[in-house]
């Protein structure tokens, strides 16, 4: 560091939350978070769906203005469907019934579609494919609304983040976040690491004008104002990737003394594994789905979830890919549904299930793009193998109706999360779970009685490490030979590896970012976690 | 509207129940294109409009797309239309009409017949 100028630089001490350092032109983002995620909080009334349909209605008729013959025919019918009385009252009774809006709305539309689709004649089938469109034209536009974007390159300083904007912003030019709050476990912390964006966490609020430069240290976890002011010279804002020569054969390596271990990844953002070669990993130990199901409107539209998991199946050529149901409550509400939700409340496969109707969609996506590679479906939140048995039924009855249909499906492999303490101590009365995988980011806020989205009762669950750890030990003997996996931050931090190796895990799932050092430790140990002799 | 009452007797003319009864001769039944002229129609009268098909006893709205176009409508299926409320008259009138005249499809295409 160079030595002082004439301008004595701020600096603020906080938590690192994502390694890296970065300078840049601060954003400060001073609205109130609500108001930038992509779909407004109203949503779940009835009158933004009624919105966008109307959208609709006029975007299709500036296009029927322009073409005519049979294309003028569709469109002239798909407005006609869009301002049909029997859907609009099949809507109304399912809201009356409970279901939110959006989900009403689809399944009122779906319900019409396979009675189509069950004609006779081409003709009136045919109809189903422009129903179809005509729904992801409306949801398209429920989801479509833009997020507000911050400037590429600069230092996002506020209060909080959501994940849509963090995603739907352009990182390629670097740039930083800095939160005054916020956790190092919370789901845009992930998401940083995984995408090596330096991130620093609970530096409690602070003025500071926007624009003006300021330099971050994730790894350190300081912030420096008025960057410039100091003369600090600006540092490449990206850590560049690790690059391993360590022959790493699609995720398959040793252990010091010839274990056989698995590495795969976790994906957050569908669109990461574009730039990741599949040969470096044994598939994706836990894709997401929260992230690619951004939004109420996203949660409504099947093809869109389809198309999703089967570009990730077809990524992994024939290699498992564990995509999580929607993980969606506690500190990961989604966008316009505003069903109470605490961290130990009604998230998980507990709302999947109090919700049937956002579960029985994404069964049907899943079902649909099964077909393309070897998937397993991971139920989130797990605390009682009833709630297994209850999500396979909605499997099974969802994999009938596409039968009906006769749309081609296949049952997946359907495990689950260990990361509620109950299940965990209780893991071999889960017959019905045909994989497992252990969360510990959940398990140490539960163990500890600390919320993850918490930053000052971080050191609680950091202390809890030695409890989660023997907690996972004891789950270990309760497997009966199932595939386990580990996919929380602990399989992602190297002094952690010792003590999961000698509890018997051998398949590690970590952020792409971190697969590199994670194999390079993992091959430098003996399989009981003890150190390479030599090494 | 001011002072004077509305009696029964005054607003009857205009809302009533009228039904009617027609075969449908359009070649290609009651698909697509036929069925939305005929919904918007319908829609165009504040009257409630009902359709039923082939003697059946079921009551189909006849301003849902949805509901017309699954009834499977063809060549020579009877169609029984009935209204109900304002303007009910001119809206059984307006609609059969429309069948006779085989949902203006010739006119639309161009086509003699």
């Amino acid at each position: 560091m160079k030595t002082r100028s004439m301008a004595e630089p701020r600096k603020l001490r906080a938590t690192g939350a994502s390694p890296g350092i970065a300078t840049g032109p601060v954003y400060l983002a001073d609205r109130p978070a609500l108001v930038s995620v992509p779909v407004a909080p109203g949503t779940s009334g009835p009158g933004t769906l009624a919105e966008a349909v109307e959208t609709a209605i006029s975007a299709l008729q500036d296009l029927a203005d322009r073409v005519d013959g049979d294309s003028r025919d569709i469109i002239d019918f798909q407005i006609e469907v869009l301002r049909d009385p029997t859907i609009a009252e099949m809507t109304e009774e399912r809201v009356s019934a409970g279901e939110h809006t959006v989900f009403a709305w689809v399944a009122a539309i779906d319900t019409h579609v396979a009675e189509l689709e069950g004609a006779d004649e081409e003709e009136v089938r045919a109809r189903a494919v422009d129903i179809l469109d005509m729904k992801n034209r409306v949801l398209g536009i429920l989801s479509g609304t833009p997020v507000e974007d911050f400037p590429a390159g600069s230092i996002f300083v506020g209060k909080d983040i959501e994940p849509s904007r963090f995603l739907g912003h352009d990182w390629s030019a670097g740039g930083g976040i800095v939160l005054f709050g916020g956790s190092a476990a919370g789901h845009v912390a992930l998401l940083a690491r995984a995408k090596s964006i330096p991130m620093v966490i609970g530096c409690g609020r602070f003025d500071v004008a926007t624009d003006s430069q300021v330099r971050i240290d994730g790894d350190a976890g300081m912030v420096f104002l008025d960057a410039q002011a100091e003369g600090l010279s600006p540092v490449p804002a990206r850590v560049p990737p690790h690059t391993d020569a360590a022959a790493i054969d699609h995720g398959s390596l040793q252990t010091s003394d010839g274990v056989s271990i698995q590495l795969s990844i976790n994906v957050n953002d569908p669109l990461e594994i574009d730039g990741i070669d599949a040969a470096t990993a044994a598939g994706i130990g836990l894709m997401r789905s929260e992230f690619a199901v951004r939004s109420l409107a996203d949660a409504a539209n099947e093809d869109k979830q389809f198309h999703i998991y089967r570009r990730a199946l077809e990524w992994a050529g024939g290699k498992p890919v564990t995509i999580r149901m929607l993980d969606i409550g506690g500190d990961k509400p989604l966008a316009g549904l505003d069903d109470d939700s605490g961290a130990m409340g009604m998230r998980g496969i507990r709302l999947l299930l109090a919700r049937p109707e956002i579960a029985r969609l994404q069964a049907r996506a899943l079902l649909r793009a099964a077909l393309f590679g070897k998937l397993r479906v991971l139920l989130p939140m797990v605390t009682f193998p009833s709630e297994i048995d209850n999500m396979r039924q909605i499997f099974a009855e969802e994999a009938a109706l596409l039968l009906r249909r006769k749309i081609a499906h296949r049952l997946p492999q359907i495990g689950m999360m260990v990361e509620v303490p109950a299940a965990a101590l209780m893991l071999d009365t889960f017959e019905n779970a045909e994989f497992f995988s252990f969360g510990t980011n959940d398990l140490a806020q539960y163990l500890a009685a600390s919320a993850r989205d918490g930053s000052d009762i971080r050191a609680y669950r950091d202390k809890a490490a030695p409890a989660v750890l023997r907690l996972i030990t004891q789950a270990m003997t309760l497997t009966a030979g199932k595939p386990v996996s580990i996919c929380g931050d602990m399989a992602g931090n190297p002094s952690f590896l010792p003590a999961l190796l000698a509890a018997g895990l051998r398949h590690f799932s970590v952020a792409p970012a971190q697969r590199p050092a994670i194999g390079s430790a993992l091959v430098g140990l003996n399989a009981d976690g003890t150190r390479a002799a030599g090494d | 509207m001011s002072g004077s009452r509305l009696t029964m007797g005054e607003v009857e003319p205009l809302a009533a129940t009228c039904q009617t009864e027609i075969e449908v001769k359009h070649g290609v039944g009651l698909h697509a294109r036929p069925s939305v002229t005929f919904t918007r129609l319908a829609k165009s009268f504040p009257c409630s409009i009902e359709v039923a098909v082939n003697g059946s006893d079921i009551w189909l709205n006849g301003k849902s797309i949805i509901k017309i176009m699954g009834a499977r409508i063809r060549k020579g299926s009877i169609l029984r239309i009935r209204a109900d409320g304002i303007l009910a008259e001119e809206a059984i009138r307006a609609l059969k009409e429309l069948i006779e005249r085989n949902f203006d499809e010739d006119k639309k295409h161009g086509r003699t017949t």
